[in-house]
């Protein structure tokens, strides 16, 4: 596979208005209308304490993804409410458009106090072409259980076969490396199904084979091409992958043919860090789409996304 | 109207000696009933850490089954460990309810972690016991019952049964965190959920007990006997927020019956049992645990600061009607 970098196409520093400042635009996901792409992201606000709330937003951007033609003013998706699994932000939101809805999948963000945070995935739907969105209720559609204790997050959903799949992931460890008295998250890649798109049966299993011990995997995407599904994907040492460019995020790449079992080859995934760019020494957060007969990929760079996202189209898909 | 006779406080943990994680609390008891003893389990907390905070861990005492006020032992280290690092049940075990299953004995219990925004979360888990209770083994690391849209956090309070061979788990959802003089205070409410073997549950989704101090009431313990053709439930409710010291906004104990499980109607009127003019549980009664035992019918409940000074027994006079 090749990938063919398009550049950056949002960065949240230039496109700040005057009350409304924020940083980050993170896990960036499409919805493909007739005449643009409204791509939803996560950004960053400090709360009263300085840590971070992550809030939705949206950009429409033309089909040739060079303008930018709207940026959403008002809140999207509220975050939850006190003491609620989403509290502390949503990030990312996975959109799906289902009879006349749009459906979103969020990863709902809540703080601990002997680890920094938990998530869980909740459910909302939007009327009104993905401009807001409703819950269908405070607490998540998909968390925590007997063998995936925390960290159930990174939803994304889509319907194969008259079947609503989920991939998302799920933590198996908080783990001290012995650097400081950090505790740092490892999770890996699960899978659940729905007929319903609400109630979900977990598979209950890691379905990407891991590259190395202490292996984080996150993001899943998955898009039908050439008679096969691929699946996109970013992963990273558990430990020191902040700054150090050789221990940070990449994506990885796995197909199946029956949407069961996945082959992982990240030989083929086409797609690598840019010596001197804004994706030099991290790339995450793939998110694949179709749209006008091309299939692209939009992503995260260094920082994880801190500095905006970019957009490759798939060249050859033999 | 029944007729609840108070025996007495039958465990007092500040009565304990030289055991360092038994300090004070003895909270939401629950039986298994042995030939000769009578094993009662709860949840106790050593003394608060440096900023008052507890962690509690699930204990048990024998008592003589022909005398209910001798104790014949009490258990040597907690019957369940606290969970790893970021685990819903790092914090805490609290309160376990168990069950007998061929050989093993099932525990169902609440598992506390701590969050920042409000003081916990609690979320419900299994383990499995061998020895008859005297240690128990998780088989999974997270819980067995937790969030989900309606039931947003805090599933608590689990009280397991088999009525008919289908498994019942009894418990609480939050509803919502009140904030009281600066404080988050949780409302929850009873709900219920069945299961063919014990460990996938389905959720009934609402809330079984009608609401008797308006929409921000808390109930608690909901524990079901079946006796006379009816399921009899005994639970405990109090105001959202100043009940702690405040008797009169503190914890009683209710009723309620069903004929199917399904829906149930409360008749506080029935139930028998109040707070005591003095002693150990003249502000609450709270926390009941209704058993059956050589032909009467008990109830173990805590007395003043949600069992902060131990539990007693009351035993029925008459019959459940």
């Amino acid at each position: 596979m090749k990938w063919i970098k398009k550049g950056k196409i949002f960065d949240p520093a230039k496109h700040q208005s005057s009350n409304e400042y924020f940083e980050f635009a993170q896990s960036p996901q499409a919805l493909v209308f007739n005449d643009f792409v409204r791509i939803y992201f996560s950004s960053r606000k400090k709360s009263e304490n300085g840590k971070y709330l992550s809030h939705i937003r949206f950009i429409d951007i033309d089909k040739d993804f060079k303008e930018i033609i709207n940026i959403s003013k008002d809140t999207v998706i509220e975050l939850g409410k006190l003491g609620c699994f989403d509290e502390h932000g949503i990030f990312p939101m996975n959109v799906l458009r289902y009879k006349n809805k749009v459906l979103a999948y969020t990863g709902g963000w809540n703080r601990r106090v002997s680890v920094p945070i938990d998530t869980s995935i909740g459910l909302a739907i939007s009327y009104n072409d993905g401009l807001t969105f409703k819950k269908n209720g405070d607490g998540p559609i998909l968390t925590s259980s007997l063998h995936e204790p925390f960290l159930v997050g990174d939803p994304f959903v889509n319907i194969f076969q008259n079947t609503f799949h989920m991939w998302y992931i799920y933590g198996i460890k908080w783990k001290n490396f012995n650097i400081g008295d950090t505790l740092e998250r490892i999770y890996k890649i699960g899978h659940a199904t729905s007929q319903d798109g609400v109630i979900w049966q977990k598979e209950g299993r890691q379905i990407i084979s891991d590259k190395f011990t202490d292996e984080s995997q996150a993001l899943p995407t998955v898009i039908f091409f050439n008679n096969r599904y691929h699946m996109f994907f970013c992963y990273r040492q558990s430990s020191d992958f902040r700054k150090n460019r050789d221990r940070s995020y990449r994506i990885g790449y796995a197909f199946s043919d029956h949407i069961v079992d996945w082959v992982r080859d990240d030989s083929k995934v086409g797609i690598d860090v840019t010596e001197g760019s804004w994706d030099s020494d991290m790339l995450c957060y793939p998110h694949a789409f179709h749209c006008d007969n091309k299939i692209y990929l939009l992503y995260n760079g260094n920082e994880f996304g801190k500095c905006g996202f970019g957009l490759a189209q798939l060249e050859d898909t033999e | 109207m029944f007729k609840w006779k108070k025996l007495g406080r039958v465990f007092n943990p500040l009565e304990v000696e030289n055991v360092n994680w038994i300090n004070e609390f003895a909270q939401a008891p629950s039986v298994l009933i042995f030939d000769d003893f009578v094993r009662v389990f709860f949840s106790c907390r050593p003394t608060a850490d440096e900023n008052g905070q507890y962690v509690s861990y699930a204990a048990y005492v024998d008592l003589n089954r022909n005398n209910l006020f001798e104790i014949l032992n009490v258990s040597k280290e907690p019957v369940l460990k606290l969970g790893e690092n970021g685990t819903f049940d790092e914090f805490g075990t609290y309160p376990l309810s168990v069950i007998r299953n061929g050989e093993d004995v099932l525990g169902y219990y609440g598992g506390w972690t701590r969050c920042e925004s409000v003081p916990f979360n609690v979320a419900i888990g299994f383990a499995t016991s061998n020895n008859d209770g005297e240690t128990f083994n998780k088989i999974g690391k997270g819980p067995i019952l937790s969030y989900s849209p309606e039931e947003p956090f805090i599933l608590s309070g689990p009280k397991i049964r088999i009525f008919n061979n289908r498994w019942y788990l009894w418990y609480i959802a939050g509803r919502r965190w009140i904030v009281a003089d600066g404080k988050p205070e949780p409302v929850y409410k009873i709900r219920i959920a069945s299961s063919s073997d014990g460990i996938n549950w389905t959720k009934m989704n609402k809330d079984i007990i009608e609401d008797k101090l308006g929409e921000d009431e808390a109930q608690a313990s909901p524990d079901v006997l079946f006796y006379n053709g009816k399921y009899h439930m005994f639970f405990c409710y109090r105001q959202a927020f100043d009940y702690r010291k405040n008797k009169d906004r503190s914890y009683r104990i209710g009723y309620a019956f069903s004929y199917d499980m399904n829906s149930w109607i409360r008749d506080n009127s029935k139930v028998g049992i109040d707070v005591s003019k003095e002693g150990w549980d003249s502000e609450m009664v709270a926390y009941p645990h209704v058993f059956e035992l050589d032909g009467n019918i008990y109830m173990l409940y805590l007395g003043n600061q949600v069992g902060r000074f131990g539990f007693g027994l009351a035993e029925l006079e008459g019959n459940l009607g």
